[in-house]
Order: structure tokens, then C-alpha cells, then sequence
């Protein structure tokens, strides 16, 4: 019993799920469900496919080259059964699942770091812009200039006095 | 030439009375039936020579088209002939297709004379006595032909339903006594289901089989059993045993019985063995020593174990086998096969064809370089990956280290991986790496979210950008809202009310409070007097027409409507103007030049069609 791999998404297909075809070459290709057959049968490449598993990783949206990946891969050596050896593979199945999580979301968020910027560049821009359609630019100036020539005149009053 | 003749595509030969009422038939239907005494004696004699004409160009095609299908025997291939003539006689045959061949030039010389003569006829009667004798005399022809259609379509029958022999492929002929096995020995070797009963001449005819052996198609060929007598006193069923043997290249797979069941004993059948031994010359030849179930030949007494030491120190191979038990029948079929292949191959040898291709043909081998040895190497990589596949035997028990985990449960699954893909005996170790890694790294600070907290300055633009995006997207409905028909008028065109102008205004952060004498608003107060004197003039220049008075007093004329003082007016009407210019100077259509056509006028589609064309009615 094992889960497999769908071919075209990369997701999972648990026993008693999917479908898979054989070609006459003898490759087989599992589905998780009937519309990645359809895709499949379609020709449609996974790799071009924006929501497959395939495209994530082929366009470097996802943690591809790390250590915590090497754990988990099929080997084509058969190892005799070791209690022992089982139920330390267990433990550390936890561990590295854990280290797997916090890696690939960290490499998630470094790669959103530099919206973020952009985001802010882009306010400032607008904000510079297209400012006179909230608030006019000068306003609030106009009584200030008005006090500015009251002032004035007063002053000019005062030297004509003087 | 075989390809030239398709035995199965002969056509049907009619019987002589059949063929007579087939050929008038015809003509009576396919030629002109009417002819009246006051026609013109050409059309007449045309008429009846006519009939007389078509009458022998059917027989003659009939003829023809039965003596182009039957086969020359000279034709065939030699084995076909003679299976021909021993099946229908040689003779017979010619005889008989001559005969046809004669009537058909009789009756063309019949339609000769006949329609020479109706040149002469004067009239009706004549001419048709003389029809009626031509084709009674072709018919006449046709009754005497009777025994040679007869029997051309028990021969074409019967052909039909030969065997397809192909003598120049590769055949395994099977010969020997009646009822010694060679029927079930075709049955266990080909697909052929040939009937076997206990009683002799169960088979009276060929049968072919047909066996892949080295992705090659074989032709087994099962004839009938051949007594021991002097070619002169054979029947026809046994000259075709006899036939296929003398003719057919191929690999004689001579059955005998060891049990003597067949009827016969060992001596007999070695007797007609040797008999035969002529016809095998050229030809693999080998020995069956069939029944083998009911007696081995070791069971046999001194002198017939004696027969078949000689005939292997002859070099003939005998082998064992019984086709009840399948013992041996593979390895006569193996046999067989191999020795055929291996003539085949030396008669082409010592043919002429093969120098053909020997001559294009050159193998190349690779110069020395030096007396260095350079022997095939195999990496030690792939020796191992080797070792790893080979698999022992099953054994009962389960190997394990440790005997009492034989009863554990093994997992699986866990949470949604396979352990089976993280067994490792290296586990422990690379998770330490790891382990080790990502202290490193979280020691590095690549794991520590640097949120600047934004300074105030930063959030406020932030809260203005919003504030912006937010106006411009208003703006945008309300100005898709707004759903101008028509020409669409410049901003000036509409007049601004005080009230939004300071709401717009106020909104965008400046003092519109006591505005009173504002330029603006003085304007406004201005522009509805001027309207209102515009209005009054017009009154009194315009003759009062009843369309003037129809039209309300309240309604501005289209030109003087959303105009706020004469100058205004005159800068909307020059730029009328300037729009108009460049329609003008090129002559095409404007707005105001529209013509309704009228494409279909009532009085050229209504009413009934009278006199008139469709241009006027």
C-alpha cells in the first residue's frame, strides 16, 4: 500500500482513488482525479500548467534544492525489516517534516519580500502624483497667503505712518 | 504465372440450356423490339441484323471470358498441373475447353454468313426467317455443348475449393502408410483441424496447415495415405500423395507406426519406404516413428530395432513420438525446420542470385593500431547492480535479524507519506546533518521576519494612496454612468451650478465660504439674464408661423440650448464650422445628409402582376 503521485498535479492518490493508464510502452501514469486525465489527455504539459505542482517548481515558485527534500525518494534497495530501524525512521519523518515546513515557507516569504517594496514604492508614486484629487494643493494656502498680505499691508501702513 | 490465375475467381459456367436462355433473354431485351412492315427496308435489315449481331457478341464474350478463366495447365506451376491431371484428366480437360473454343468460332462464322445474307433480304418476312435461322443455329450450337459445360463447372467446383499450396515456400510434407498418425500430427502442430477416424483413407485429399517457427510462416501438408503398389495401379487419391511429393521442395516427414496399428508391419512400410526412396532425393528427409505411447522402439524385438539403427547410419534421423501424448512433436517440428532452413540456405548459396548480393556486401573490420589488448569491459558498477537482481529461490521463513519481529505489523503510511520512501540505514546520521544545518541557520538569522514597523510618515501615504485609488475608481462609474447619447459635448457646453462647483471645491480642502461676489458667481447670476433677453428677441424678429407657435416658448432652439452668453454662441457655431470644413472639402456624407432609401416600394410589390415591368407597374 502506498500513496502515489499524480502525474499531473503532483498530488497525492490514496488507494481505491484515481485512475491510471498505461501506455503501449509500458509507462504507466496515474491521476488523482478526472481532470487531470482530462489535461492529460488533452497533451496539455503539467510544467505549463499554472496550477500543477510541476509549474510551481519548474518556475521556481517552490523550495526545489534542499537537504530536508533528499529524505523523502525512492529507493530501488530493499532493506530487511528492523523494528528498530522502523520506528527511528518514524521519529525522524516528524522532525524532518517539520524543518521541510519551516524551509519552504520561508523561501515562500523571501520570495514575496520584494512586492512588499515595490508596494511601497507604487504609494509613494500615487500619492505624488494623483494628490490634487483628494486635497487641492493649495488649499489651506490661501489663508495663510491672505494673512501674509494683511500683514504686509499693515506693515506698509506702518512705514507710510512712519 | 500462378498469380495470373485465381482458381476461387472462376466464373460460374451456366449449363447449356441455362446459357441458350440467358443469351435470348438478353437480346430480347437490350435490342429494339418494334418493327412494322411499312419501315424502310434498311431500317428493317438494320433491325434484324442487329439481333442476329448481339446474339453472338454475347455468346462470343461468354466463351471467351470461360476459356480466359480456366487455367493453361502449361501455364501453372508443374505441381498444379499435375494435381490437375490426376484429379480431372489432362486430356479430358484440353478436350473440353477446345470444344468450347470451337463453338464460339463457329458461332461468330454463323453470325457472318447470316448477316451477309440479310444484306439481300427485301422484306420484312425475309429478313426475319433469316434471323430466326441464325439464332436457332447459334442455339443449335450451344444445345451439342452440353457434356463440356457440364463438365468445365464440376471442374471449376472443385478447383475452387483446392488447397492454396505455395510450391516455393517453405513446406513440411507428411507421407507414409494410411492411418499411421499424419493427420494428428498436423492437427498438434498447425491450426488445420483435418478429420481422423480409425478406418484407412480417412484423408482422401491434401490439407494444409500453416506453423510460425523463427518468425517464419511453415506450410505443413497432410496427404493422403499411399499403399504399396506400382505407380501404374495407383488410385487418384493416392497420385496426389504422390504428386505433392514429386513436385513440392520440401522437408518429407516420413510417419511410421512402431505399433503396427495401421494394419501393416514395420517390414511393409520399410518396404514402400524404400519404394518411394526416389522421390525424396534433393529433399530433407526424416523418419516418425509415430505411436510411440503404445511401444517405444526399445521395446521392439532385435531385428526391427534393427530397421531403424540402419536408417540412422544411413543419416536419416529418426525420432520418437506419439501425437496422443505431444511427446517429441516439437522436436520433429524443430528438426524438420532446421534441416529445410539449412537447404534452403545451400541451395540459394550455390545459386546464382546470391552473388548479386554477395558482391554488395563487405564487412568491415576495424584496423590494429597496435598489438595493445583491448578486451570488452564491463564497470564494476554494473556487475554489482547485477548481483543485486538476482534472486534465490523463495525460502519458507522470513529472514530477519531478529526472529520475534517475524509477527510485527509493519507501517506504512504516515501522514500522507510512505515510510518506505524515508527508509535509509543512513537515517539517523543525515538527520543529524540536518539537525545541524538548521541550527546553523537559524544561528544566521535567515528565519527572522524583518517587519519594519513603518513610521508614521510611511502610513499616512499609505492611507492617501487609498484615499486616491479610491476617488479614481468613483470617478470612473460616474463617468461611465452618465450614458451620453449623441455627440459628445465639450464641459463648457453645460452650465456648473454654484452649489457643486463649492461642494467640489470644499471637498478638495479650500474655503469656499462667502463667496458671494466671486467672479464666478457674479457670471452665473448674469448668464440666466442674458438667456432670458435671447429668449424674448427671437419672439419678436420671427413671423409667427403655426410651427412657431407650436413650439414651446420654453424649449431653446438646438443651437442656442446649453449656451451661456453670444459669445459662447459664436465659438460653438465656429466650431461648427471648423468641423464641417473638412467634410466639405471631401464631399462625403455628414450627419445632416442622411437619406432613408426605399427598397421596397409598395406598388411594385402588392397587387397582381398586370401589365408593367418591375421597374413601374
Amino acid at each position: 500500500m502506498r500513496i502515489e503521485k499524480c502525474y499531473f498535479c503532483s498530488g497525492p492518490v490514496y488507494p481505491g482513488h484515481g485512475t491510471m493508464f498505461v501506455r503501449n510502452d509500458c509507462k504507466t501514469f496515474r491521476f488523482c482525479k478526472s481532470k487531470c486525465l482530462k489535461n492529460f489527455k488533452k497533451k496539455r504539459n503539467p510544467r505549463k500548467t499554472r496550477w500543477t505542482k510541476a509549474f510551481r517548481k519548474a518556475s521556481g515558485k517552490e523550495l526545489t534544492v534542499d537537504n530536508c527534500l533528499e529524505f523523502e525518494k525512492r529507493r530501488n534497495v530493499a532493506v530487511k525489516y528492523q523494528r528498530e530501524l522502523w520506528s527511528k525512521t518514524v521519529e525522524a519523518m516528524r522532525k524532518v517534516e517539520g524543518i521541510k515546513r519551516k524551509r519552504q515557507a520561508q523561501f515562500i516569504f523571501n520570495r514575496l519580500k520584494k512586492g512588499k517594496q515595490l508596494e511601497k514604492e507604487e504609494a509613494i508614486s500615487e500619492v505624488k502624483k494623483n494628490i490634487h484629487l483628494i486635497k487641492a494643493p493649495h488649499a489651506g494656502k490661501a489663508k495663510v497667503l491672505e494673512e501674509k498680505m494683511v500683514q504686509k499691508l499693515q506693515e506698509d501702513v506702518e512705514m507710510g505712518d512712519d | 504465372k500462378m498469380a495470373l490465375y485465381n482458381f476461387k475467381k472462376i466464373m460460374v459456367v451456366p449449363t447449356s440450356k441455362e446459357f441458350i436462355d440467358i443469351t435470348l433473354s438478353k437480346t430480347q431485351r437490350k435490342t429494339p423490339t418494334v418493327v412494322h412492315k411499312h419501315y424502310q427496308i434498311h431500317r428493317i435489315r438494320h433491325f434484324y441484323m442487329r439481333k442476329v449481331k448481339f446474339t453472338q457478341q454475347n455468346y462470343h464474350d461468354r466463351l471467351s471470358q470461360i476459356l480466359t478463366d480456366f487455367p493453361k495447365l502449361d501455364d501453372i506451376h508443374p505441381f498444379y498441373a499435375d494435381l490437375m491431371n490426376v484429379l480431372y484428366d489432362k486430356d479430358h480437360y484440353k478436350l473440353a475447353l477446345g470444344q468450347i473454343n470451337i463453338a464460339k468460332n463457329l458461332i461468330d462464322n454463323v453470325s457472318k454468313d447470316y448477316v451477309r445474307l440479310m444484306k439481300y433480304g427485301d422484306s420484312l418476312y425475309r429478313c426475319k426467317q433469316l434471323k430466326r435461322a441464325a439464332l436457332g443455329r447459334m442455339c443449335t450450337i450451344m444445345k451439342r455443348q452440353k457434356q463440356s459445360l457440364e463438365y468445365l463447372e464440376q471442374v471449376r467446383q472443385h478447383l475452387s475449393r483446392l488447397p492454396t499450396i505455395d510450391p516455393n515456400t517453405r513446406t513440411l510434407l507428411l507421407c507414409g502408410y494410411p492411418n499411421v498418425g499424419k493427420s494428428s500430427f498436423i492437427n498438434k502442430v498447425t491450426r488445420a483441424d483435418v478429420e481422423v477416424q480409425p478406418y484407412a483413407f480417412t484423408t482422401k485429399s491434401l490439407f494444409v496447415g500453416h506453423m510460425d517457427y523463427k518468425y517464419l510462416r511453415w506450410q505443413v501438408v497432410d496427404t493422403p495415405g499411399i499403399l504399396d503398389h506400382p505407380l501404374e495401379e495407383r488410385n487418384t487419391i493416392e497420385m496426389q500423395a504422390i504428386t505433392a511429393l514429386a513436385h513440392l521442395r520440401s522437408a518429407v516427414l516420413y510417419v511410421m507406426d512402431v505399433s503396427e496399428q495401421c494394419g501393416q508391419t514395420l517390414e511393409q512400410q520399410l518396404e514402400l519406404f524404400n519404394n518411394i526412396r526416389p522421390l525424396f532425393a534433393n529433399k530433407p528427409l526424416l523418419i516418425v516413428a509415430n505411436k510411440c505411447d503404445v511401444k517405444k522402439i526399445s521395446e521392439l524385438t532385435e531385428e526391427d530395432q534393427k530397421i531403424f539403427a540402419d536408417l540412422t547410419a544411413e543419416g536419416i534421423s529418426v525420432i520418437e513420438t506419439s501425437t496422443l501424448t505431444e511427446e517429441g512433436v516439437m522436436t520433429v517440428k524443430t528438426e524438420a525446420c532446421d534441416k529445410l532452413l539449412a537447404h534452403r540456405v545451400d541451395g540459394k548459396m550455390k545459386g546464382k542470385k546470391v552473388h548479386d548480393v554477395l558482391n554488395r556486401l563487405h564487412l568491415a573490420v576495424p584496423a590494429k593500431r597496435d598489438e595493445k589488448a583491448r578486451p570488452p569491459f564491463i564497470p564494476e558498477g554494473a556487475r554489482i547492480g547485477r548481483k543485486t537482481m538476482e534472486v534465490d529461490a523463495p525460502k519458507q521463513y522470513w529472514d530477519l535479524m531478529n526472529q520475534d519481529e517475524k509477527y510485527d505489523v509493519i507501517p506504512e503510511i504516515w501522514e500522507g507519506h510512505n515510510i518506505a520512501d524515508y527508509i535509509d540505514p543512513d537515517i539517523m546520521k543525515n538527520l543529524e546533518d540536518l539537525e545541524k544545518e538548521e541550527e546553523l541557520k537559524v544561528k544566521a538569522g535567515e528565519y527572522e521576519t524583518d517587519e519594519e514597523s513603518e513610521d508614521e510618515e510611511m502610513q499616512e501615504i499609505r492611507q492617501l494612496a487609498k484615499q486616491i485609488r479610491e476617488k479614481r475608481k468613483l470617478k470612473i462609474v460616474c463617468s461611465k454612468d452618465k450614458d451620453v447619447h449623441g455627440p459628445r459635448l465639450p464641459r463648457t457646453v453645460k452650465k456648473v451650478e454654484r452649489k457643486t462647483l463649492e461642494k467640489e471645491m470644499g471637498d478638495l480642502g479650500l474655503d469656499m465660504t462667502g463667496k458671494d461676489d466671486s467672479h464666478y458667481a457674479v457670471n452665473a447670476r448674469r448668464s440666466r439674464s442674458v438667456g432670458v433677453a435671447k429668449k424674448r428677441k427671437r419672439e419678436a424678429s420671427v413671423v409667427p408661423t403655426s410651427r412657431t407657435r407650436s413650439q414651446s416658448a420654453s424649449r431653446p432652439p438646438r443651437d442656442q440650448s446649453g449656451v451661456r452668453d453670444p459669445k459662447m454662441a459664436k465659438q460653438a457655431k465656429k466650431l461648427m464650422k471648423n468641423q464641417q470644413k473638412d467634410m466639405n472639402r471631401q464631399g462625403k456624407k455628414g450627419e445632416a445628409d442622411r437619406h432613408v432609401f426605399d427598397l421596397k416600394p409598395k406598388h411594385l410589390f402588392s397587387g397582381k402582376r398586370k401589365s408593367g415591368t418591375n421597374d413601374h407597374r
